[in-house]
């Protein structure tokens, strides 16, 4: 019954914003794939933020993907789409306005690309929820001093980025040892092969790869070889990843704002998809303690910033 | 009896819901037993199916062989399994342990799945071994991820359960379900006993107690105890016994306070009686005297010569004497049959001697009453006593002659049985008997239409005397009668075969006169009137007399020379002597076996015993002349 009148009140309210839409565009329409915890962590922070820039919390209009497809406002100055669904349905829609996709990993915003036939540019560009893989070398670095080699699986829609990888190791003074699973190909014997003689195993996001039915066994696979592996999730650092680092949806709203910001400023999105500034450190310190190491997040984010030179 | 009884009753009692109980308790132990032994089998079986998939997960996944085959290799130690196989998702086994039973399935479901082998007595239990799914609930893995391609099921546990251990364990559920309801039984049947023991034995106290009471011991009690469940019935029959008691003792008092008071009477009546038979014992013998003394003196009388109306009164005297002679027989007779002294002698004889006896005896009579005694000659053979024979014969002819004014009086004999037996019949034309008075006339005194006592009808003694008679001897004796038309009298005697030992001793024959002729005969009587009366009859038969008035005097005549050749004796005699000893002294003194006979007015039956005893004949007062010559003839013959 609550239920039923709370989404009577949405609808409302909704219908009175769009009215309002048609005399006062809106400076920003958020569109989140879903409700849940992370995008609203996502959409609230990016509020903030935007109200602590001086824009006014009416001219910003927060609306879930299946709504703004059914409703389809005035379109505003900037969307800002929270989450893979979202993204997809505005690249397909061509609102006529910049879209910021934020919430989504890499390989994501290029598959919607890749079947949408859309390009990155101001108009749709992209904020990724992945670290750089220079991060993410720095802190391997910081936490392992004495590693050498590093162990990559890629999915197929990441053994791509092998290259470019694979230079990023170098600099950072570390030999990628890497392997790709096809499609219909058994992990195993990949898996095993990466982790032959490697120092830690690094997990980039490649949903082939690493998903909830293969991470039990890839987890265990790597401490049976006795191989820590570091993740990019802290859903991976609870299920038995020794440490990840990643961005919150939280620092993710923030970022977003300050580009969002940027284009009511009247400045243009990046042309290109960024990284986040910002990142989180955790730590699973069972694992940590039972491959007998000490790690704590708060000293390797600490120093980690410092390279960074990030506040 | 009784308490085996109760017993048993008891223990079926007690035994039926106890073995129902027990029945059921062992239905449903086996029922759940048996359920929960296969629900344990099935669920360890399943279990180590599970733990098994489980754990062949990271093995199936690594491709790792050896772990596989370690794994397989552990779980076949328990006991249960024949065989253990593990298979990837092509259907390529990849470890097995034990003995493979089956035939590999060309299809494994997704499913856990069950195929019992009911020949082999062991399931088969197919669990697929399916990736373990980790919850991220991570941003990277949106929608638009590339489906996955990693398969669900990685491979299947084949587990070959063996039933056998399932079913020794049902075999030894069922043993011990049966020995636990034998030892039920047994406890219940015990429990039974027991406790029944506890009511049986006061009903076995009460069941002796009231046998005890039953047999009279009113002073028998139950003991009571404290805890009795009986306890108030014993009580109740502590006081039935206590008044059974009482009531005896009360009952007891007055029976011999009856008895007592009977004892008296009885004795007071044997007092009567005697008296009574002392009276008529005086009465008799004193009446008898002076009758036999009559009689003797009218038959002496009647010898002399006298003119036709002395005669006519002479002859008048004779019947009153015989008339009173027939009284006084009529009651001796009676007083024998009292006493039971009538000697009985069966033997074969004619019964034409007693028809010609009897006809001698009663023609004149007969006549005399104007009557026609018809006797039909008969050649028959009787077994009997004549001389009973004789006596019935000549009551019942003398009833009917009295009780006939006119007409005749018919003596015969009819055959019956095809010559068995023999009717004798006395037929009259008289009066008659009203059928109501059939039965009374054998009765004592009894006369019918004689309330006058008129003596020519005599006593009312004669068919007494003629049925006690008849019944002495066991012959039948039948009465017809119609009143105004006559009567019909006849007795059934056997008959036997002629010439058979002919015994005449009882039958009366008669004698000559000279018989007796110059016999010497001793005649003892003390008194003098019936002495001369006696000394006078026999002298004129022709007789020689000594005559002595006691018994002293007797001896003397003896001492003094008298040889007597026969003696009559009076039985009473004087100085308390009796004619038995004196017969007894008197053939002492003659040194010689003088026949003798006795002569009395006693009836009593003692001393009619005590003359047999003697062997001497006992006459009773008053003496008819006819009997006295006939018996003196037999003496005297005898001697």
């Amino acid at each position: 019954m609550l239920l039923r009148l709370r989404n009577l009140f949405a609808g409302v309210w909704l219908t009175f914003m769009v009215a309002m839409g048609a005399h006062a565009q809106s400076a920003v329409v958020i569109v989140s794939s879903d409700d849940g915890a992370a995008y609203g962590a996502a959409a609230q922070a990016l509020v903030q933020e935007l109200e602590r820039g001086g824009i006014s919390r009416y001219s910003i209009l927060r609306m879930k993907a299946s709504e703004w497809r059914d409703a389809r406002p005035q379109p505003p100055r900037l969307y800002v789409t929270l989450g893979t669904e979202a993204a997809d349905l505005l690249a397909r829609l061509v609102p006529g306005a910049p879209v910021l996709c934020a919430l989504l990993p890499r390989n994501s915003f290029e598959a919607i690309l890749l079947h949408t036939g859309r390009k990155v540019s101001s108009q749709f560009s992209a904020l990724f929820l992945d670290q750089p893989a220079q991060r993410q070398f720095q802190l391997i670095r910081l936490a392992f001093p004495a590693a050498r080699r590093v162990g990559v699986l890629w999915g197929p829609d990441a053994a791509k980025d092998g290259g470019d990888w694979r230079t990023q190791a170098q600099a950072a003074g570390f030999q990628l040892v890497d392997a790709e699973v096809g499609k219909q190909e058994l992990l195993f014997p990949a898996l095993k092969q990466v982790l032959d003689g490697t120092d830690l195993l690094l997990a980039v996001p490649s949903p082939q790869v690493y998903n909830s039915h293969t991470i039990q066994n890839i987890l265990l696979t790597s401490f049976r070889a006795n191989v820590p592996m570091m993740a990019f999730s802290p859903a991976y650092v609870r299920a038995g990843a020794l440490l990840a680092v990643y961005v919150t949806p939280s620092q993710v709203g923030v970022q977003a704002a300050q580009l969002a910001r940027a284009v009511l400023e009247g400045k243009t999105l990046p042309a290109s998809g960024v990284y986040s500034n910002d990142f989180h450190i955790s730590v699973n310190e069972h694992v940590a303690h039972s491959l007998d190491l000490a790690l704590d997040e708060q000293d390797l984010s600490r120093r980690l910033r410092q390279r960074e030179a990030l506040p | 009896m009784i308490v085996r009884g109760i017993r048993n009753r008891m223990l079926t009692a007690a035994m039926l819901p106890v073995g129902f109980v027990v029945l059921l308790l062992i239905a449903a132990f086996l029922f759940i037993g048996r359920g929960d032994n296969e629900e344990t089998h099935g669920q360890r079986a399943r279990s180590l199916a599970r733990q098994l998939a489980a754990s062949s997960e990271y093995g199936l996944f690594s491709g790792n062989v050896t772990h596989l085959q370690g794994l397989a290799r552990a779980v076949m130690r328990e006991p249960v399994l024949r065989s253990v196989v593990i298979v990837n998702s092509r259907g390529e086994v990849m470890a097995s342990a034990g003995q493979v039973g089956y035939k590999m399935p060309a299809h494994l479901s997704p499913a856990e799945a069950l195929e019992q082998d009911p020949r082999r007595g062991t399931d088969l239990l197919l669990q697929p071994i399916v990736v373990e799914q980790l919850a991220l609930n991570d941003l990277f893995e949106g929608r638009t991820s590339t489906p996955l391609v990693q398969a669900q099921v990685l491979g299947h546990v084949l587990l070959e359960v063996s039933n056998e251990r399932l079913h020794q364990r049902q075999r030894e559920l069922l043993l011990l379900s049966v020995a636990l309801g034998l030892a039920g039984l047994l406890l219940g049947g015990l429990l039974a006993l027991r406790l029944g023991q506890r009511v049986i034995q006061p009903v076995a106290r009460v069941s002796r107690l009231i046998e005890r009471i039953g047999r009279g011991e009113f002073a028998a009690r139950a003991e009571l105890i404290a805890d009795d469940p009986m306890r108030d019935l014993q009580q109740a029959l502590n006081r039935m016994a206590e008044s059974l008691e009482s009531g005896r003792d009360e009952m007891e008092r007055r029976i011999a306070q009856a008895t007592q008071e009977l004892r008296e009477r009885k004795e007071e009546a044997e007092l009567a009686t005697l008296a009574k038979s002392r009276f008529l014992a005086a009465a008799s013998h004193d009446l008898r005297q002076p009758t036999h003394a009559l009689g003797l003196f009218v038959a002496r009388l009647g010898q002399l010569t006298h003119d036709a109306y002395a005669r006519d009164l002479i002859a008048n005297m004779d019947r009153a004497v015989q008339a009173m002679r027939d009284l006084l027989d009529a009651l001796l007779d009676i007083s024998r049959l009292d006493a039971g002294t009538i000697p009985i002698h069966v033997h074969a004889f004619a019964l034409s001697d007693v028809f010609d006896q009897l006809k001698t005896e009663l023609t004149l009579a007969a006549a005399d009453r104007g009557l026609s005694l018809r006797v039909r000659p008969c050649q028959a053979w009787l077994m009997s006593d004549p001389v009973q024979i004789h006596r019935i014969l000549l009551n019942l002819l003398n009833n009917s002659m009295r009780y006939t004014n006119e007409g005749a009086v018919l003596l015969a004999c009819r055959l019956k049985d095809g010559g068995k037996r023999a009717w004798i019949e006395v037929w009259d034309t008289g009066i008659g008997i009203a059928p109501e008075h059939q039965a009374a006339v054998f009765k004592e005194f009894y006369q019918v239409d004689n309330l006058s006592r008129e003596r020519g009808k005599g006593l009312g003694l004669g068919l007494n005397i003629v049925q006690r008679t008849a019944q002495l001897l066991g012959h039948r004796l039948e009465l017809w009668s119609c009143p105004g038309k006559g009567s019909r009298f006849r007795i059934e005697v056997p008959l036997t075969v002629p010439g058979a030992t002919m015994d005449r001793r009882g039958t009366v024959r008669k004698e000559s006169p000279d018989d007796l002729a110059g016999l010497l005969v001793h005649v003892i009587e003390d008194d003098g009137l019936a002495r001369a009366a006696l000394v006078n009859l026999l002298l004129s038969w022709g007789v020689r007399v000594a005559q002595s008035s006691s018994l002293a005097l007797a001896l003397d005549q003896v001492q003094q020379g008298l040889q007597s050749d026969l003696i009559i004796s009076d039985y009473r005699l004087p100085d308390n002597q009796n004619g038995i000893e004196a017969v007894r002294l008197l053939r002492l003194a003659a040194q010689k076996e003088i026949p003798a006979c006795l002569i009395s007015g006693n009836t009593d039956p003692e001393l009619m015993q005590a003359a047999r005893q003697a062997g001497l004949t006992l006459m009773h007062k008053p003496v008819r002349p006819a009997k006295l010559r006939s018996l003196m003839g037999r003496l005297a013959k005898r001697a």
